[in-house]
């Protein structure tokens, strides 16, 4: 009698009754050069996230003045001035043209995590996308390095101290990338897994004890999904930025060095 | 058509490595250029209004420094001007008491000469009535007339060798 009337619930009253974990859906894919390249979900919500950022921006920023400010333009100015002297202190005044890059990062990164409480995957639980920032890291990282040592002089580097060191050293530099990409995937991908599972046991449970509707769900995440989500989203966005920051600016000679 | 929990996907890296770079571009020239730009130039009105504040006081302190002399220099002058005044002044009451001193001695002077012409006058007339009496008394007692101007002489040689006994 009690399965008769939750059949007839909505599904979002009555839980979720399996639990999967998958990928991003494909929307469509194409051939180009004989590679498949796939449009996938991940792609439109950065879209959305995209929107959103820029969004807000453009708000913050509006009707900017000199004098007599307002509330919007104190966030702005404030949010600029963080993330300047957060690269300022990690990097260094040289660095400074590369703030927007950080931000970039930062709030794709966070916003993207933070989307999967719309109840959509995170951006940041595909793996392909942490993998890219870390690719962009690792691109910057190695021309810092040529810029400042010339070609031959980041060769050198693999063969330090000595040359024995050569295959550790490749494989050091490859690490930092992934080990980066990992970190952020594994964070927000395992972090939504562990969710998953507690809405799934908690809509179990609701139908053991014959309750009508997967009430145990209301609440109970919540405490958790502060860690998962909230938290462990700004930790991986902030830690991510920083180990960019540091890297990259640890790839050149030291600031009174390069002056 | 669902891709793999943990793959990586081409497309997706190069859509997301396109998508990183517009939010980049975006988010530089949303946010960043505009927020920076209010803040250069509210620096530069920071910096404009300090500037003018040290300029107006080194104005301030430069008119003080030229007032402070004005006001030396007029203090030197009034004080000269007193000086001045004062020993002119000075010099005036001198000039006024020794003036005022020649005139009484002038004044003390002719008094004195009116006085002894006076007395002289006096003298003479005292004389000529003494030596009229004398003749007078003369001539009665020797009852007789006499020669008027030698006895005028004889008398005025009595007289004077009085005048001159006494």
């Amino acid at each position: 009698m009690s399965s008769m009337a939750m059949m007839m619930l909505p599904k979002v009253l009555t839980g979720p009754e399996e639990l999967s974990v998958e990928g991003p859906a494909v929307i469509c894919s194409f051939n180009v050069f004989g590679l498949t390249i796939n449009f996938t979900e991940t792609v439109v919500l950065e879209w959305i996230v995209m929107a959103i950022i820029l969004g807000v921006s453009i708000f913050l920023t509006r009707n900017l003045k000199v004098k007599a400010v307002s509330k919007r333009q104190v966030i702005a100015e404030m949010a600029v001035e963080a993330i300047t002297n957060l690269v300022r202190d990690t990097m260094g005044k040289r660095w400074l043209w590369f703030t927007p890059y950080i931000a970039t990062v930062f709030c794709f990164s966070i916003f993207g995590s933070l989307i999967s409480l719309l109840g959509v995957r995170a951006v940041t639980s595909d793996f392909s996308v942490p993998l890219t920032w870390a690719a962009i890291t690792f691109i910057l990282i190695t021309w810092t390095k040529i810029r400042y040592g010339g070609v031959r002089g980041y060769l050198k580097g693999f063969a330090d101290p000595i040359p024995v060191m050569l295959p550790i050293n490749i494989l050091s530099e490859v690490a930092t990338p992934t080990a980066m990409a990992l970190r952020h995937f594994g964070n927000i991908a395992g972090g939504s897994i562990i969710m998953g599972l507690v809405y799934y046991g908690l809509a179990s449970a609701s139908r053991m004890l014959h309750m009508h509707g997967a009430w145990l769900t209301v609440g109970i995440p919540a405490v958790l999904s502060l860690y998962f989500d909230l938290f462990s989203d700004f930790m991986q966005a902030f830690i991510f930025i920083m180990l960019t920051m540091v890297f990259i600016s640890n790839a050149g000679p030291a600031e009174d060095e390069a002056a | 058509m669902k891709l793999g929990f943990f793959y990586i996907d081409l497309g997706t890296i190069l859509f997301t490595l396109c998508n990183t770079l517009i939010l980049f571009l975006g988010l530089k020239h949303f946010l960043f250029k505009p927020v920076q730009k209010i803040l250069t130039e509210r620096q530069a009105a920071v910096d404009q209004t300090l500037q003018d504040a040290e300029d107006a006081r080194s104005r301030a302190e430069a008119a003080e420094t030229e007032y402070t002399e004005k006001l030396a220099v007029a203090k030197e002058e009034s004080a000269a001007m007193l000086r001045n005044a004062t020993r002119k002044a000075q010099q005036r009451s001198d000039e006024i008491v020794a003036q005022a001193k020649a005139e009484a001695a002038g004044i003390l002077q002719q008094n004195r000469d009116e006085l002894d012409r006076e007395r002289r006058r006096a003298e003479s007339e005292l004389r000529s009535e003494v030596s009229g009496l004398a003749v007078l008394v003369a001539e009665k007692v020797v009852e007789r007339e006499i020669n008027q101007a030698d006895h005028v002489r004889l008398i005025d040689e009595f007289i004077d060798s009085v005048g001159d006994v006494q």
